[in-house]
């Protein structure tokens, strides 16, 4: 315990240095066009609400929306038409003014500016249709993603010190290569490792 | 372990802290934009394909780009182009970095007193139409075009009345001429390079620039390579200076500039046992013979009489006349002469065509002379240029820039600043070409269509030169039938269309998928007989003007043509095909001149002529007569863009403004000049480090005789033995037991491949030296493909220049010689990494970044690099380049960032890397037969940006393990090795296959 005391007093001690240091350099206001909501995202869309199986949900299958995952490196991000072209005869019971925001990024020719949450690193190149046709599902890398509502960036100041204490968000590994690797390493029905762990699969 | 911080934790929370900083101090969240509306054709990740015709230069090459979410990223040579077939040069991929040039204009320019002003196309428009009918005397001067757009030009030039002047700076106006007048054809002749036995360059550089560098280059590569008989074409050079084309020569003639019609004649007095063979000609045919020949060319009488002869016996032979490098006071009579020889040697409709069909109008220096002087006198009221600079190409003699000014409104269609945009009133950026519609007639029977592969960059408010003219049409009431340049060139070949071959739309559809349709146009027989000359002609040498005693030689740049590329930091930064200088010019001479007048390498010299100065520094090179100097075109731009600004000096300000008679092209070659040392010197932004290979073997040739018993041959000197590097004594001969282990490919080390052999494939690659003819095309490939950053002369001086590929240049001295005719043996060598089986680079890493992959690629891993550069330093083949600065933020404006291929990793500072075998395009081949039930990847199926760029088709890459693949038929091959390998066992993946020489060589195929 001493060893945890020691490192939270310096992990402290330095944060707030850095904090004080970067006061001046801007706030991160999550604003869209429609204005700031709370989690940060232009829109408050609900993936449970469109992929979950409990009743009222929609169930959709994930690529109905992503819909390059199976051909591409990119999953894709549904165009703005494609939100519009059931939204435009789904008003939306639970949050109309939400879908309604379609509407104005569509009328308005404007992109919807959805805040990223799953990024891997530039240096690694993760190919969406190679895992998607070994078999794997979406989920045993982006999590019960359809049990999910809003989806918010876990970008407070503190995250990473929680994540020294506490390990890695449960769900995504984030830039962390020993997620990657450990799935890789695992033994198929032959007992080889399923996929290569080479450095040069991923990374070039 | 309880008490105390590990090393590991504390630098823990340091970055744990220091990442909390950055998050709560400045990251705006990264955003994903969805598109509004989804273009069909795009899936994101995935590369669309367009054709399209490159509109770099006058060869008009077929073209294949690569968009990547709507963004052209790279440009490849298009294998269906009737002319190109496939491959690209360098000039072509730099294209490229001409889209997205940050210095391109934002909008239409209008100047109000010393400044220009942004202002709309509306504006723009109504003030050109009001300055025509307020002023008239409309003057249009144009570079080349395709032939929708010359028809609307001419459409609008008659409308308003006005003149209109053809322009290229580097034209072929001679041999068109020449082609004109002897056989009275209207187009270039077109050579079949590939099938001749024996060819002879009179100082044409035709892989270096003109008609058709792509197709000669491929030509020239075919001829010269060895065929399954064991024999090959020979390649002799007759001129003055060695270009990258007189490099790839089997003998050099170094004869005297302005001497080729008398060396041609000489020899085709020769060949015809009766001068009546060169009909109407016969009389000139009379006056010459190689005495006389020689005595003009400053060679020997019998090195000429023995050419002859061998070009009457080694048919098909083929001659080409005197290129846009030796264009002086008699260039078209020389070209003519070089045409004489062809007739006499029976060349005509075996190995050259001339061509009755195609109307192409010659652009001529004399009517731009002409230009000039009516605007100087005030005759011309708008003068507007469109895709020439003739402030910069036009030297300072012409009195362009004066003569220009006097005009009232002057109206530019640049799409980026050059000299010529500077001056004028108005400018209205045209359209790049891969943002816009075009067609093209690179040679009769052959359209290609030019399709815009993204939408227009959008920093840049600009709009097709023709759209432009239509508006301004409309708004002086005329009506061309068409509001877009697009719907103008369709009405035109909808027009023309035969409904015989099929529906319009079809045939239209066809032709943008393929990129060109072949039409047969064989209803005129091709001319073949010789013409009387209808205008006078001199075949003596020109007359020079008298400046001093060195003849000046001014030859447009591989890499900048004439000036046009220069603000390209791809092309800044490749080194110069012969003299390996980037960025900067120099002026080449031979080293025993320069010894005479106490010069040494680097010394700036002011050189003088009768029409100016200007200052530059030397390189020493011996592929030039001792009484000649050398300066390429492309350089001292000074009013362009960034990269082009001050690199360099303009050459042209040495020449004077004179076009040749009847041709009416440009004089280059017209002026003797002084060189006197200034007292500085300059480090030159060189890559080289020796010409000179020091007796190693790392570009060793084999004679063609000893082909077929190469085994014996070099027993018999003593090599194939394993030899060792001292640290003091060189190599030694490795002992073993009874004496030297000569035991080599080592046991159980084939082709670098590890014991235990599994299913994998094993990347390889072969080089075949006998058909690269070092035209660099393949190091602008892989920077464009590899986001391999440019580094500035700066860096380049110290030794820091950034390219995966370096094509090695290898002559020893005393193997040049520019005073006798004699063999020449130059080496060229793409030299990359050589994913050695055994890499030297491997076990001296810390951090495990550099290693061997399962399929015998030796990777470099970018994160896991911390820059202790030790790979580099033990590397034997210097192919490892480091990242000394963040080259790629900091050089980099947006948008050319634009380019950036997202399949491979932006580098940054600190950072080791090299060639990868383009990785990446492995990868996505793997991905493509994974999606397909698991296939294996076939043959061929992977090539890298080297391998497509390649016009000369000398790089093979492949799985060596597969016996059927072609690198592995190729490396079976007698003429293969790998570099140093017998010496250091490094066991390459890089398999070359050796240049094959006339001549005897020395011990292990030095000279």
């Amino acid at each position: 315990m001493k060893k945890h005391w020691l490192i939270g007093g310096l992990a402290g001690v330095f944060a707030l240095a850095g904090v004080a240091f970067v006061q001046g350099g801007g706030s991160q206001d999550g604003e869209g066009a429609e204005g700031p909501v709370e989690s940060g995202q232009p829109i408050a869309f609900a993936h449970d609400q469109h992929a979950g199986s409990e009743p009222g949900q929609n169930n959709m299958d994930c690529q109905f929306c992503h819909f390059s995952a199976e051909r591409s490196v990119d999953a894709g991000i549904p165009s703005v038409a494609s939100c519009w072209g059931c939204h435009i005869a789904i008003p939306g019971t639970n949050h109309p003014e939400e879908v309604a925001k379609i509407q104005g990024y569509m009328e308005r020719d404007e992109p919807i500016p959805w805040v990223r949450i799953y990024k891997i690193s530039d240096h690694a190149h993760f190919p969406h249709m190679r895992h998607i046709n070994a078999g794997l599902e979406c989920q045993e890398c982006h999590g019960e993603i359809q049990e999910m509502g809003v989806l918010t960036k876990p970008d407070e100041w503190w995250t990473p010190v929680k994540e020294l204490f506490f390990g890695q968000d449960p769900v995504w590994g984030g830039d962390n290569m020993g997620w990657c690797v450990e799935c890789h390493r695992r033994p198929d029905e032959n007992g080889d490792q399923q996929a290569s762990t080479d450095c040069a699969v991923c990374h070039y | 372990m309880t008490d105390g911080i590990k090393r590991r934790d504390f630098l823990k929370v340091l970055g744990v802290t220091g990442a909390s900083a950055t998050l709560t101090g400045c990251s705006e969240p990264e955003r994903l934009l969805p598109y509004v509306v989804a273009p069909e054709e795009i899936t994101p990740g995935v590369a669309t394909w367009y054709t399209t015709v490159c509109g770099g230069c006058s060869a008009q090459c077929g073209m294949w780009v690569r968009t990547r979410e709507g963004r052209a990223v790279k440009v490849e040579g298009n294998p269906n182009h009737p002319v190109s077939r496939g491959g690209l040069c360098s000039k072509g991929h730099a294209t490229l970095q001409h889209l997205y040039n940050p210095d391109r204009f934002h909008g239409p320019m209008i100047r109000e007193g010393d400044r220009l002003r942004q202002g709309t196309w509306d504006e723009a428009e109504q003030l050109l139409a009001a300055q025509i009918s307020a002023t008239g005397n409309v003057m249009f001067i144009g570079g080349r075009m395709g032939p929708s757009m010359s028809t609307l030009v001419d459409q609008f030039v008659a409308a308003v009345n006005g003149t209109r002047v053809e322009y290229d700076a580097v034209s072929d106006a001679p041999l068109r001429e020449a082609a004109r007048i002897a056989y009275g054809a209207t187009g270039l002749p077109s050579y079949d390079i590939a099938n001749a036995r024996l060819l002879l360059s009179f100082g044409n550089d035709f892989i270096d620039y003109g008609s058709s560098p792509v197709a000669h280059n491929k030509g020239l590569a075919k001829m010269s390579a060895v065929d399954a008989a064991g024999s090959k074409g020979r390649f002799v050079y007759l001129g003055p200076r060695l270009s990258t084309t007189g490099l790839n020569a089997d003998e050099w003639i170094p004869i005297r500039p302005g001497s080729e019609a008398a060396v041609a004649l000489g020899m085709a007095s020769v060949i015809a046992d009766d001068v009546s063979a060169a009909g109407p000609y016969a009389d000139v045919l009379r006056a010459y013979n190689p005495a006389v020949a020689a005595q003009a060319a400053g060679v020997s009488e019998d090195s000429i009489r023995e050419l002859a002869d061998r070009f009457a016996s080694e048919s098909p032979t083929l001659a080409m006349g005197p290129g846009v490098g030796g264009h002086h006071r008699n260039a078209t009579a020389a070209n003519i002469a070089v045409m004489i020889l062809n007739h006499v040697a029976g060349n005509v409709g075996r190995t050259v065509h001339y061509d009755a069909d195609v109307s192409a109008a010659a652009s001529s220096y004399a009517d731009m002379e002409s230009a000039v002087s009516a605007m100087a006198a005030g005759q011309v009221g708008v003068a507007i240029v469109h895709g020439a600079n003739p402030a910069y190409s036009m030297p300072e003699a012409s009195g362009f820039v004066e003569a220009f000014n006097q005009v009232a409104f002057k109206v530019s269609f640049a799409s980026a600043m050059d000299e010529t945009a500077a001056l004028a009133d108005l400018i209205l950026p045209d359209r790049h070409f891969l943002e816009a519609w075009g067609d093209s007639t690179p040679r009769s029977g052959v359209m290609a269509l030019q399709q815009p592969v993204m939408q227009p960059v959008p920093h840049f408010d600009s709009k097709p030169a023709g759209d432009v003219l239509l508006a301004a049409a409309a708004h002086l009431d005329n009506d061309f039938g068409a509001t877009t340049f697009y719907e103008y060139m369709r009405n035109g070949h909808m027009e023309m269309h035969d409904d015989s071959m099929g529906d319009f739309e079809t045939a239209w559809r066809q032709a943008l998928r393929t990129g060109a349709v072949e039409h047969d146009m064989g209803t005129t027989a091709a001319p073949s007989q010789l013409q009387a000359p209808d205008v006078a002609l001199s075949f003596d040498a020109p007359a020079l003007d008298l400046g001093g005693d060195l003849t000046l030689l001014i030859h447009p740049s591989p890499r900048f043509g004439g000036g046009e590329f220069s603000n390209s930091p791809w092309l800044q930064e490749l080194p110069d095909p012969v003299s390996k200088i980037t960025w900067h010019s120099w002026l080449e001479m031979n080293g025993t001149t320069a010894e005479q007048q106490g010069i040494r390498e680097g010394d700036i010299v002011r050189v003088t002529s009768p029409h100016g100065e200007i200052e530059v520094p030397v390189w020493i090179y011996p592929g030039i007569r001792e009484d000649a100097v050398a300066i390429a075109m492309g350089g001292g731009h000074t009013n362009m863009g960034r990269w082009a600004n001050g690199s360099g000096v303009n050459a042209l300000a040495l020449l004077p403004s004179e076009s040749e008679v009847p041709s009416g092209a440009m004089v280059t070659l017209a002026t003797t000049v002084t060189v006197t040392p200034t007292g500085e010197r300059r480090r030159m932004a060189t890559i080289e480090g020796s010409s000179d290979q020091h007796d190693r073997p790392i570009a060793p040739a084999v004679a063609l005789a000893d082909l077929g018993h190469m085994e014996e041959a070099e027993h018999d000197e003593g090599h194939g033995e394993l030899m060792e590097l001292q640290g003091v004594g060189g190599f030694v001969p490795v002992p073993a037991e009874g004496g030297a282990a000569t035991a080599f490919p080592l046991e159980g080390a084939r082709h670098g491949e590890y014991a235990d052999a599994h299913e994998l494939p094993r990347w390889a690659m072969a080089i075949d030296l006998d058909k690269c003819t070092g035209c660099s095309a393949c190091v602008t490939a892989c920077q464009a493909e590899n986001n391999v950053p440019w580094v500035g002369e700066e860096q380049i001086v110290m030794g820091r220049d950034m390219n995966w590929v370096r094509i090695e240049r290898y002559f020893a001295p005393g193997d040049i010689d520019a005073t006798r005719a004699g063999p020449l043996d130059v080496r060229f060598l793409p030299m990359i990494c050589q994913h050695c089986g055994n890499a030297p680079c491997e076990p001296v890493c810390p951090v495990f970044a550099t290693y061997h992959t399962p399929e015998g690629v030796n990777a470099q891993i970018y994160n896991r690099c911390v820059g202790t550069r030790y790979c580099a330093n033990n590397c034997p083949y210097k192919v490892r380049v480091f990242n000394w600065y963040r080259y790629m933020d900091e050089n980099v404006p947006e948008p050319m960032n634009w380019q950036w291929n997202p399949d491979v990793t932006i580098r940054t500072n600190g950072i080791m890397e090299k060639c990868s075998f383009c990785m990446q395009r492995i990868r996505q081949v793997e991905n493509r037969a994974a999606l397909e039930d698991g296939r294996g990847i076939r043959d061929g199926e992977i090539v890298p940006a080297c391998e497509q760029s390649c016009p000369a088709e000398a790089i093979v890459f492949g799985n060596i393990r597969d016996e059927n693949s072609r690198v592995s038929q190729l490396v079976s091959s007698e003429r293969t090795y790998r570099v140093l390998d017998e010496l250091l066992n490094t066991q390459p993946a890089v398999h070359y296959l050796k240049k094959v020489t006339f001549h005897e060589l020395g011990p292990g195929g030095h000279e």
